[in-house]
């Protein structure tokens, strides 16, 4: 990052947040104002920090709306309540709906040369208990948690880390923090705005209960363990059950989100109610969120798509795929309760078959780690005819690579081995010497085995095993025989990592428009979770202790990339390097990506407001709706509506 | 029988009731309550009438028992009907492919979630023999449906004894006869068509040679474990018969369809599709064979007791012998009216874990696997064809069931 960054982000969030209110008076929802009026609650100028964020909600075809009434959304399982975190994004930093990072919470960041961040807080921000959120938040995460061995036991997260190096963190006042590293830290800021972000604080008024630095019941009982030679008792289990701030599940834990959890889990509808001390205001100094209460309704995910259709659901987009698209429209057009809207999905392929590289069978593994034997299975898959079968030809067929529409795109990229020619992808298996066949014409292996592929995939539906049948269909025709296989995810992700898989079937990179300045991480060898490579990822990620070292000399040269792109702080440089890395990729086939570009169906109820009509549907950066604030959706009930929802309540 | 009642001598009505009554041996001269009416005969005198028997009774009463089961099962009409509907189920699947207008693997992309396409006789006013109208695709832009309109201009003659997609008939003769065929160019979806564009009628028809046959090799199986099983415990009683009714209490203690479940997700997915077939096959019938060898058990504790088995044994001969020979013939009837129950439970039994995704896999099809594929929303507002391999599933199994009841009403024809 560039010193004119320093000045870009504070600039930035004076355009979006810094202006002190216009508005010096604020309307608080007529649902607080009713425990206002009791005693209950403070007054709402009492409870917004000194300088709210003031969100200009008008334009875009956005309209500033009134408070009140309640979203229900569908979800499948217990453990979703973390969509809430996801969905109502409010962060240290945020992206906006253009991708350019923002002070959110934080009032202001400064940014010097990618190494020192400054955290300005907003005097008088409130957690959503009402208590002080300050600089002693951030230092007893620091101090407490983070470099508490029994809680933090594997050691700080990855993106604290820039070489294994831990950060300086300097609390300068009650509301300065300063993190600084003595190298660019470019995963920072992005953490920080991730879907499922990283916290560097932690409600100290609630938590300090559980921690035996601050409970003397909390170290009697430690010291008792520690007799025992339990080094960690279990307290320090308990403690991260409760300070789990992104899963929503501990309904006493305090909040910035605009709402929170009010049931506990396990439940079948989980309330959120709005945070009374949120810190967004629109330019009306109506304090957001506007929405009252959010519904999580859970439902079987295969019913969802019923059930939404049915007009139970006023804003889904989770569970939804495009297959349900045109029974969705249908129950639209006939009812006429809520629109389909197109977004874009925002995966650089929707489905992709990852060949595992580090596959536990010598043969297996030589023949995956052949650039030429990704190439022939990447040719001889017939990806318009998936397309036309499956996705009515509205899809993206190609490579796994960036989505049109980044600035990094390139139709070189999409396009590269991913045309259909079995001719040529014959060719290339018989190059290997993969000439032997057995009776029915399958290719046989150098050792004589059969050469039959079992693809792998965790998922319901039939999606993926028609893909599956179709790929199997052209396979045949080089002689490859494909065999599928569903799992359970956990069983599915146990065996890639034990190396007992041969290719599995997942979507591809998530990435919405992706920039230049996003860290590449998931294009090289950085984690076990990758499918392709997960023992290198696994070396990675645990600084060469487990797993495997990279061997291909490809593979190695995307970590010297990704280490160059840490150390530039320059955006062009940094295209640059990220040009080679995709045409890397598009060169290699480390993934075989089969169509991207689906769309996702998003329904919305028409009394919703602001919700874009077209879109993006990305986790990171996306946040899903959370780009889209969230918080700025209000309900349009008529007067009617507005009257009947408060002789309901009553 | 009935065709015997016309020509009846005098006596003969005495010896049905008895007969009907399944106690033939005190020829109903207990039974008969009401006077006869009085009228004088100008036969002479024969005291033996009562003792010689006519053609009819001869036949009835020196027929076999297998013999008399048939008769008995001939009169049961539900089951008559029922046994014909099977017959011709299980001869089709010989010929499935044959049958089958399509190649059940064919893909055809122009013609995907084709509805049912109805067949013609007459075509501008005059009779042209059945045909088919071609179909007109059209995406519907807003909703994104594949909509499709019979194109009234064009017409395809069915064509019958035809050859059309080629096949492997029984996986091992390569040839491309059809009973029916569509026209030439032309499309004929009986039953509309899947996701894939292939014709319903025919992964119907082919996917009842998986699933009719099933429910016959479980059988099978279930029927030779119950047989020795129950054998063993019903002959030798004792603590014999106390170990294996507790484990059969145990394996009837089981909730079916987890253990279903967990033993066919433990089949390798490198085995062929015809291997796992067959080792649902041994799935099913290894847990079924539970009930048939109680009822084998059962009926050896009490045959055991009669006199001709006590006899046999007197006479030296070996409990093998012994059970196969003497007591088992003497309930085989009873045996068979039960496994013909328990067929119906078993291609039930394929069609819920395949329908759960645990049982047979694509390339096999089966109506589990068709069914499989129909279960979501989708399906049941856009494409209700699709749920269509129900009705065969519904037919079979109550055909069975039907006559199931006629043999077991059967079994025991004296009754």
């Amino acid at each position: 990052m560039t010193v004119s960054r320093v000045l870009l982000l504070p600039l930035l969030g004076g355009v979006v947040a810094a202006t002190p209110a216009l508005s010096q008076t604020y309307i608080d929802a007529p649902s607080l104002q009713k425990l206002v009026k009791k005693g209950k609650l403070k007054p709402l100028a009492k409870r917004l920090p000194e300088t709210p964020r003031v969100i200009t909600v008008a334009g875009k075809g956005r309209v500033a709306g009134r408070h009140g009434g309640t979203l229900r959304t569908l979800m499948a399982r217990s453990k979703d309540t973390r969509i809430m975190t996801v969905y109502g994004y409010a962060r240290l930093v945020i992206y906006t709906s253009d991708y350019k990072l923002v002070p959110d919470i934080a009032e202001k960041i400064e940014v010097e040369g990618g190494k020192s961040f400054t955290f300005h807080l907003r005097k008088g921000h409130r957690w959503s208990t009402g208590k002080p959120f300050t600089a002693r938040d951030f230092e007893f995460f620091w101090k407490d948690v983070a470099n508490n061995k029994c809680i933090y036991s594997f050691g700080l997260p990855n993106n604290l880390l820039v070489n294994g190096e831990p950060p300086t963190v300097e609390i300068v006042d009650k509301h300065t923090i300063k993190y600084s590293w003595s190298q660019p830290n470019p995963y920072f800021l992005p953490a920080l705005a991730g879907p499922s972000p990283l916290y560097i604080y932690m409600p100290f008024h609630y938590l300090k209960k559980f921690h035996p630095k601050y409970s003397k019941k909390v170290a009697k009982k430690w010291k008792k363990s520690r007799k025992k030679g339990k080094l960690c008792g279990k307290w320090a289990r308990k403690f991260r059950k409760r300070a789990r701030q992104y899963r929503f599940q501990n309904v006493k834990l305090p909040n910035l989100q605009p709402w929170v959890n009010t049931t506990k889990s396990p439940a079948e509808r989980f309330v959120f109610r709005r945070n009374p001390y949120f810190h967004r205001v629109d330019e009306n100094g109506r304090q957001l969120p506007y929405i009252d209460r959010i519904l999580l309704l859970i439902a079987d995910s295969k019913i969802i798509p019923a059930k939404t259709g049915a007009g139970e659901s006023d804003l889904q987009g989770r569970y939804l795929r495009f297959s349900d698209f045109t029974f969705l429209k249908r129950s639209e057009l006939r009812r006429k309760r809520f629109t389909v809207r197109q977004w874009q999905s925002a995966t650089g392929a929707h489905v992709a078959l990852y060949p595992n590289m580090n596959h536990k069978d010598p043969v297996w593994r030589k023949l995956f780690r052949d650039v030429r034997f990704r190439r022939a299975l990447s040719l001889a898959i017939n990806r318009r005819e998936i397309n036309e079968i499956m996705y009515y030809g509205l899809a993206a067929t190609g490579a796994n690579t960036v989505m049109r529409g980044s600035p990094l795109f390139k139709n070189a990229y999409l396009t590269a081995w991913s045309t259909f020619d079995i001719k040529k992808a014959n060719q290339l298996l018989d190059e290997i010497g993969l000439t032997k066949r057995d009776a029915q014409g399958y290719r046989l292996m150098p050792d004589g085995r059969k050469l039959e592929i079992i693809v792998e995939a965790a998922s319901e539906g039939t999606e993926y095993s028609d893909i599956m049948g179709l790929v199997q269909s052209t396979w045949a025709k080089i002689g490859v025989r494909l065999f599928q296989k569903s799992t359970r995810r956990e069983m599915f992700r146990r065996r890639v990592y034990a190396g007992l898989t041969h290719i599995s079937l997942w979507s591809g990179l998530d990435y919405a428009n992706l920039r230049a300045d996003l860290p590449p991480d998931d294009l090289a060898p950085t984690g076990e979770i990758q499918l392709q490579w997960p023992k290198w990822g696994l070396w990675y990620e645990s600084r060469g202790r487990r797993g495997e070292k990279p061997t291909l000399p490809k593979v190695i040269r995307l970590l010297e990339l990704l280490n160059s792109w840490r150390k530039s702080t320059d955006t062009a440089e940094r295209t640059k390097i990220w040009h080679e890395i995709l045409s890397i990729h598009a060169d290699q086939v480390y993934t075989i990506g089969v169509v991207g570009g689906v769309l996702q169906p998003i329904v919305v109820s028409n009394q919703v407001r602001n919700v874009p009509a077209k879109g993006i549907w990305s986790w990171d950066p996306g946040a899903r709706f959370g780009i889209y604030q969230m918080d700025t959706f209000w309900l349009d009930r008529g007067e009617k509506g507005q009257r009947a929802a408060k002789n309901g309540k009553k | 029988m009935s065709n015997s009642k016309d020509n009846q001598p005098p006596q003969a009505p005495e010896a049905e009731t008895g007969a009907e009554t399944g106690r033939a041996g005190d020829d109903g001269r207990g039974m008969a309550s009401e006077p006869m009416k009085h009228y004088v005969s100008d036969a002479p005198f024969d005291p033996y009438t009562v003792e010689t028997l006519t053609p009819e009774q001869e036949r009835y009463y020196l027929a076999g028992q297998w013999k008399l089961m048939w008769w008995k099962l001939k009169r049961h009409k539900l089951a008559v009907a029922s046994g014909i509907i099977l017959l011709v189920m299980y001869l089709s699947i010989i010929f499935s492919e044959m049958i089958a207008p399509y190649n059940m693997l064919n893909r055809d992309i122009k013609h995907i979630y084709a509805p049912p396409q109805g067949i013609h006789f007459v075509h501008d006013g005059k009779f042209v023999g059945p045909f088919t109208y071609a179909l007109k695709y059209r995406l519907n832009p807003q909703t994104l449906k594949r909509e499709y309109v019979e194109d009234r201009t064009k017409i395809s003659r069915v064509r019958f004894f035809c050859s059309g997609q080629s096949y492997e008939w029984l996986g091992l003769i390569k040839m491309n006869f059809h009973l029916v065929c569509p026209g030439n160019g032309g499309t004929m979806f009986l039953l509309g068509t899947d996701r894939m564009g292939r014709d319903m009628l025919s992964r119907i028809v082919i996917g009842a040679r998986i699933s009719l046959t099933i429910g016959l090799i479980g059988v099978s199986i279930s029927f030779l474990l119950g047989i020795v099983i129950g054998g063993i415990a019903g002959y030798y009683g004792g603590w014999v018969d106390n170990i294996i009714q507790r484990l059969i209490e145990i394996m009837r203690s089981f909730p079916v369809l987890p253990l279903w479940m967990a033993l066919a997700a433990a089949l390798p997915v490198t085995w062929s599709p015809l291997l796992i077939y067959f080792g649902i096959t041994m799935i099913l019938g290894l847990l079924d064979w539970t009930g048939l060898a109680r009822a084998v058990r059962s009926k050896l504790l009490a045959l055991r007791e009669e006199d001709f088995a006590t006899a046999a044994q007197l006479m030296g001969a070996k409990p093998k012998r012994i059970i196969g020979r003497h007591l088992l013939p003497s309930f085989m009837s009873h045996l068979i009216a039960s496994a013909t129950l328990a067929i119906p439970t078993m291609i039930l039994g394929e069609t819920a874990l395949s329908f759960l995704g645990l049982g047979l896999r694509p390339p096999l099809t089966s109506w589990g696997v068709l069914l499989a594929e129909a279960q979501n929303i989708n399906v049941v507002a856009l494409y209700p064809w699709l749920m269509l391999p129900v009705v065969p599933v519904v037919i079979t199994v109550l055909a069975f069931n039907f006559l199931g009841d006629g043999l077991r009403d059967a079994a025991d024809p004296y009754k």
